[in-house]
């Protein structure tokens, strides 16, 4: 997996290594940070953190600092679960503090989540409306037997 | 690396442009055209194959059998972007779906007009799901037939879904991921279904469905259209079963009544008309493909807007694909100090673009309007041009997808053998280029192709512009055409840049 961007004055290349990291499997991230206006590579310590990538997730770990090593950012990682996480790289450069957050899935994503989910909400509105209609055809019918009792 | 396919060479994009520039000319010296014929040749009359047509159109089962099928590749796109390899070239979810069907359904209008719907996966879901039949009439009460809001009676719904799709599309990058492709894919399964459970007939193509809509005003340039065989039988129809279904058959899905049908926009071409039709008087014709955009289409506020933001989202479609356009996205982040994904550039510069196509319309419309001094309101003058801003979407948007399809598709044959891409690996960079060099067509068939469409798209909307103007016009002298000079211009205008991007080398998506 390859992810280009860019942060304030850096062109950032995130990459994983293997492409589709599996749970404890050895897993590497490379990072390389170059100047937008002078193509120089970024030459300080790099931080690596992470975390879930969950609505309400702020737990962090640090994985490590890394130096430059011929211009990459090399950190190794092993995770014990399948999940999506956050991978967060943090430097300084010119006095500017850079944070820049990368996704990273370990296993597969679950397959059985969206159609579970697209079944239990079309089915809920099925149900519903099935019920819903049971109760006008019932208040119909009753209406009707009243007009008829009535003439 | 970024590999990129060759644009249109130079020699052609000055042959059109001359083109152009003469038929620019031309328009702004002829006299106002009289009325175009609206005239159509039934495919039902015919000798040999017209009764076996019309046997067609009315049998259920052939529809059916071509409904299934849909639903097997569909299921088949949910399953493999679920459970299969997430390289996108390697899974038929993401090539079947980014790089057949959605490149080819455009191209499909031009031939078919609307028939996609009538075999649409995701409405055949909704439909049995909720209707609880495959193709007979259906109980009625399975559904709570609500009536839409008014508010929601109209393309916007649509619009803005077609435009959360590009968003989608380009911005977040569901073309190169399985599993958001599956996503998409259940999406439109279930809000087919809840629309169908709660609304009357099927609102959710009428009024929702982005690309129902999207094919459906492409499909007022398509050469066919499905129509009374004879009008004085619709004229002397006292029973409509066309509007309101047989005892057998379901109703128009879209309100539609066969006698009074204009414009193909709504059509769906589900066949239920000519099945429930006592007569047997609704088939297939054939016409001239800009008859609709020219004379019987009827302008109407939100369709105007929808061909408008249709024209400026083939024109954002293109820009994305070529080289300078991250270069663009990156200067803009700088600015407003975006990172990661860039989707908030990516989101401004797709605002950007469709507001400044927007606004050159307008601008465009209000100058043309000065130049006639019409009564009718600006709203009405608005909604009447915009139909060449048709033409000019649609030829674009099939030369661009010809690109797609004819030197993307190469892979297809390997996705269909192993549709999970169980146990493959992405393309080699050898892999890579043989096939960037595999071209379904020869190269040159395809820019001929292209120029071929960018001359017709801009011809259609020369005469748009002619007979539409023509009766904003009316009342005046003939030979006034000087004063729809804003509107030869956009058209002209718009052309050149479709044909500028077309002579860019285009990114690769997969």
């Amino acid at each position: 997996m390859q992810v280009e961007t860019q942060i304030g004055n850096y062109f950032v290349t995130y990459m994983v290594f293997p492409a589709f990291p599996k749970s404890n499997q050895r897993g590497r991230i490379n990072l390389y940070a170059t100047h937008i206006d002078t193509g120089t590579p970024f030459q300080g310590e790099v931080t690596f953190k992470v975390r879930d990538d969950g609505w309400f997730q702020t737990k962090q770990e640090i994985l490590g600092v890394q130096p430059s090593d011929d211009n990459v950012y090399r950190q190794g990682f092993v995770f014990l679960n399948d999940g999506d996480y956050i991978i967060t790289a943090e430097y300084e450069a010119d006095g500017e503090p850079y944070v820049i957050d990368f996704p990273l899935r370990i296993g597969a994503p679950s397959g059985r989540v969206p159609i579970v989910g697209a079944v239990i909400l079309v089915f809920t509105v099925l149900i519903t409306v099935s019920i819903l209609q049971r109760k006008h055809l019932m208040r119909t019918k009753i209406r009707s037997a009243r007009r008829e009792t009535q003439t | 690396m970024t590999m990129t396919h060759p644009g249109l060479p130079f020699l052609w994009g000055m042959s059109i442009a001359t083109i152009i520039v003469f038929t620019t000319v031309w328009a702004l010296l002829a006299p106002s055209p009289r009325k175009a014929g609206t005239g159509g040749w039934s495919l039902a009359r015919l000798p040999v194959i017209g009764p076996w047509l019309r046997q067609l159109v009315s049998s259920p089962w052939v529809l059916l059998s071509l409904k299934l099928v849909m639903v097997a590749f569909f299921l088949l796109v949910i399953f493999a972007g679920l459970y299969g390899t997430p390289i996108p070239e390697r899974n038929i979810a993401t090539m079947l779906t980014w790089n057949l069907w959605w490149t080819g359904l455009i191209i499909s209008v031009l031939f078919l007009g609307t028939a996609w719907c009538a075999v649409c996966p995701w409405d055949s879901l909704a439909q049995w799901l909720v209707r609880h039949r495959l193709w007979r009439r259906a109980n009625p009460n399975n559904s709570l037939n609500l009536r839409v809001p008014r508010l929601l009676q109209n393309v916007w719904p649509a619009l803005l879904l077609f435009i959360g799709l590009t968003w989608m599309e380009l911005g977040v990058g569901i073309t190169t991921n399985p599993y958001a492709t599956a996503l998409v894919a259940l999406l439109m399964v279930v809000l087919a279904t809840i629309s169908l459970a709660i609304f009357d007939r099927k609102a959710f193509c009428r009024y929702f469905c982005p690309v129902g809509r999207t094919i459906g005003f492409y499909s007022q340039l398509a050469p066919i259209e499905l129509r009374p065989i004879d009008s004085q039988v619709c004229a002397d129809c006292k029973t409509l079963d066309c509007y309101h279904g047989s005892a057998q058959v379901e109703p128009c899905p879209t309100w539609l009544v066969m006698g009074r049908l204009t414009q193909n926009s709504y059509c769906i071409s589900c066949g239920n008309c000519s099945q429930s039709c006592p007569q047997q008087n609704v088939a297939w014709r054939l016409r001239s493909p800009s008859v609709e955009a020219i004379r019987t289409g009827r302008p109407h506020w939100d369709e105007a807007w929808f061909m408008v933001v249709l024209l400026a989202l083939t024109a954002f479609h293109g820009l994305t694909m070529m080289p300078f356009w991250e270069g663009w996205i990156s200067i803009l982040a700088r600015t407003i100090g975006d990172s990661g994904q860039l989707l908030w550039s990516f989101s401004v510069g797709l605002i950007a673009s469709l507001g400044i196509v927007v606004a050159v319309y307008t601008i465009v419309v209000a100058w043309t309007r000065h130049l006639i001094k019409p009564a009718e309101p600006f709203n009405r003058v608005f909604s009447t041009l915009a139909f060449t801003a048709l033409p000019l979407a649609f030829a674009y948007h099939i030369a661009h997808n010809l690109n797609h399809l004819v030197r993307e598709g190469a892979g297809l044959g390997s996705v269909f053998r192993n549709p999970l891409g169980a146990g493959t690996a992405p393309y080699s960079m050898l892999e890579q280029h043989a096939r960037h060099l595999d071209l379904l067509i020869n190269q040159d068939v395809l820019f001929a192709l292209q120029a071929l469409l960018m001359t017709l798209g801009f011809l259609v909307a020369v005469q748009v512009v002619r007979y539409r103007g023509g009766q904003l016009l009316a009342g005046q002298q003939r030979s006034n055409g000087w004063r729809l000079a804003p509107m030869f211009l956009f058209a002209a205008g718009f052309t050149g840049f479709h044909l500028w991007l077309l002579m860019q080398p285009m990114v690769m998506r997969m």
